[in-house]
């Protein structure tokens, strides 16, 4: 093996053998020049008391509050529409929920199917009504919208006339 | 290989999770990686309270960015990243200097390391003090991009090839930065061994 002091590669390796982050079969290649040169040991003796240095240093722990902090920030920035989906979200991530929404579909066009009778129809109280309705009353209409287009008449050849 | 790597990142799957809704794997994500993101500010700043608005930052722009989010890396590298950014932000910006905790003033927050008895002495303590004040000033004098590099080796145990992804350079780049980072530290530390 080349001297770490005379080959950058090495010397990075020596550096990563004081890290302990060389692998077995490497840093026995290099223990066995340390072993030898006395220069290189004194060089790996200083990085590994350098790397014992930076052991000590101890993070201060994180604050009691920080989550209480963080979602009170997230909460703020939440925009109106996610507030109105949030109470649907389970809804949607529930996996059974598009399978069960399909077999209501299903049981609702069968029951329609084997009963139409029986099933709601939309338009069926609007239609009632016009049955419903008394030929006095249609005949009204019709003679209020003959009012209104003879009126409508009127007023367009009053406008129409040159003003004095 | 990286969609692979991708794929078994338990921490990706969180996250998109958290992109369909599940604010229970935010949560997670939160417990997971809280610590190590402020330790690593901290670290970088060398003041509490800003570190931990930084984090607060990191986590905010985590969760606003969960529906464009895509697994094209590693979670951690994507964390890192953005909290890279934001410490060398806060730096350039000199955003901590203005904080009243300076790093002068924040030692007492430093936590106490027991020695074997349980109870170090007032001597130990100092010295242990003193010992600190080196390591923490001899990492503040490293250039940013270095002082990354090596908080991310040295305490996040990050390979080369994840803080190179980090810093946007190579993997040679960052051996590089480290072996120049680490001549710098020993240099500057070698009267404590």
């Amino acid at each position: 093996m080349k001297c770490p002091s005379q080959n950058q590669e090495n010397a990075e390796l020596l550096q990563a053998h004081v890290s302990r982050k060389l692998d077995a079969d490497r840093a026995a290649v290099l223990e066995q020049h340390l072993a030898t040169c006395a220069a290189c040991r004194e060089y790996a003796a200083a990085q590994f008391a350098m790397w014992e240095a930076l052991d000590a240093w101890e993070a201060p722990s994180v604050s009691a509050d920080f989550n209480r902090r963080l979602y009170s920030r997230i909460e703020q920035r939440v925009s109106w529409s996610d507030l109105l989906i949030r109470p649907l979200r389970p809804l949607f991530a529930a996996r059974w929920m598009p399978v069960a929404a399909a077999a209501c579909v299903l049981v609702a066009a069968g029951l329609w199917i084997e009963h139409p009778d029986r099933m709601p129809a939309v338009n069926a109280p609007q239609s009632a009504e016009l049955e419903a309705l008394p030929p006095d009353q249609a005949a009204n209409a019709l003679q209020e919208m003959q009012t209104m287009q003879e009126f409508s008449q009127v007023i367009h050849a009053d406008s129409s006339e040159p003003q004095m | 290989m990286a969609g692979a790597a991708a794929a078994l990142d338990y921490d990706a799957e969180l996250m998109l999770r958290v992109k369909e809704g599940d604010g229970a794997s935010f949560a997670l994500l939160l417990e997971k990686h809280r610590s190590p993101v402020v330790h690593f500010l901290y670290r970088m700043i060398q003041n509490q309270a800003v570190a931990e608005e930084l984090a607060q930052d990191v986590f905010l722009r985590v969760y606003r960015s969960r529906a464009t989010y895509e697994p094209t890396a590693k979670f951690t590298t994507w964390l890192f990243r953005i909290a890279t950014h934001l410490a060398l932000n806060s730096i350039r910006d000199g955003r901590h200097e203005r904080q009243q905790d300076r790093l002068d003033d924040d030692s007492s927050e430093l936590p106490v390391r027991q020695v074997s008895d349980g109870s170090p002495s007032v001597e130990q303590r100092m010295v242990y003090q003193a010992k600190l004040e080196e390591v923490r000033k001899a990492i503040a004098m490293l250039p940013e991009k270095q002082r990354a590099a090596v908080l991310m080796h040295k305490y996040e145990e990050m390979e080369y090839s994840q803080i190179a992804k980090v810093l946007s350079c190579s993997e040679s780049a960052v051996k590089s930065l480290l072996f120049r980072a680490y001549e710098t530290l020993r240099a500057r530390l070698a009267h404590m061994a």
